[in-house]
């Protein structure tokens, strides 16, 4: 495990973004860029299932935000673990990185539950664990920075 | 109704923000107000994004050393070929408020007898 990480720090294109003066902020605000989408639109979708927004119909909203949502998960694992990378054994050894993807499980896994389940009261449920996850995912990733 | 609905969300968001306690490295809130000296064997050394760190082993004890992002870090002359383990560093700085914090930032790091001004504004006498 320890030589794999490092063997990862080691990949020439890890190394660079190690030092680079651009390519790590750009990396890390389209980090930025991915949750936001990812948790507003997760958000509005949530929302929208519990019945606080009403203003749009249900299908086309979610239509619309699943997209979006994807979209923006799909960027933040790639753009993630560019920067976890760059400092592997440290981010591996932090047991709030650990948190952070076992909460990233968890949503994702009510995401598969909300997917398959069709009853009304359930799948407010699993929105309302949704809405309380995504942006506790958010809170962790950014205290991440201030620990290691 | 819908009000009370919104409120019940709110306050289910504000109960799951875990109680982190607050660990608040970036810039210098986090850190006394003095200068504070440490004298270290180097564990390891990291010149990278988002910035760069030296752990140093005093008395049997190691210290989380910040420094700068590479950038200013490199410019200061520091790179992570300065130091290697064992060696023996002094590092100029400001120390976490919690005591029992071994954690420090730096703004002048002494290499046998050479000095690293990696906050060069923040370096007494400078
Ligand atoms: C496999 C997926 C992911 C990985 C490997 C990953 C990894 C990382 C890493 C290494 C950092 C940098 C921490 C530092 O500053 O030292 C970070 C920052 C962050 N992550 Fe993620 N992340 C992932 C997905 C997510 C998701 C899904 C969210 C939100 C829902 C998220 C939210 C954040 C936030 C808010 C930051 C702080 C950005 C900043 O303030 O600069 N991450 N992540």
């Amino acid at each position: 495990m320890e030589t794999l990480l490092g063997s990862i720090e080691q990949l020439a294109l890890i190394k660079a973004l190690k030092t680079s003066f651009f390519a790590y902020p750009v990396v890390n605000a389209l980090h930025i860029l991915a949750v936001g989408g990812l948790v507003t639109s997760v958000i509005l979708m949530d929302l929208r299932v519990i019945g606080v927004i009403r203003s749009i119909d249900e299908q086309s909203l979610m239509r619309l935000l699943r997209r979006v949502a994807l979209g923006g998960f799909g960027l933040a694992v790639l753009t993630g673990a560019l920067m976890f990378a760059v400092r592997a054994t440290d981010y591996a050894g932090m047991p709030l990185f650990w948190i952070k993807l076992g909460l990233i499980g968890v949503a994702g896994l009510n995401f598969l539950a909300f997917s398959l389940l069709r009853a009304e009261g359930m799948r407010r449920i699993l929105a309302g664990v949704s809405i309380v996850l995504w942006p506790t995912v958010l809170l962790v990733g950014r205290f991440l920075g201030f620990v290691l | 109704m819908r009000r009370l609905r919104i409120l019940l969300l709110a306050m289910a968001l504000g109960a799951a923000m875990p109680v982190l306690p607050a660990l608040a490295h970036h810039g210098w809130a986090w850190t006394e107000e003095e200068l504070f000296e440490l004298t270290g064997t180097v564990k390891s050394v990291f010149v990278g994004n988002p910035h760069a760190t030296l752990d140093l082993e005093v008395e049997g004890v190691v210290w989380r050393v910040e420094l700068a992002p590479p950038g200013p870090t490199v410019a200061s002359g520091f790179t992570e070929e300065t130091v290697k383990p064992g060696d023996e560093v002094v590092a100029l700085g400001n120390r976490s408020l919690d005591p029992n914090e071994k954690r420090m930032k730096a703004v002048r790091v002494t290499v046998g007898g050479k000095a690293y001004d990696i906050y060069p504004t923040r370096v007494p006498a400078n």
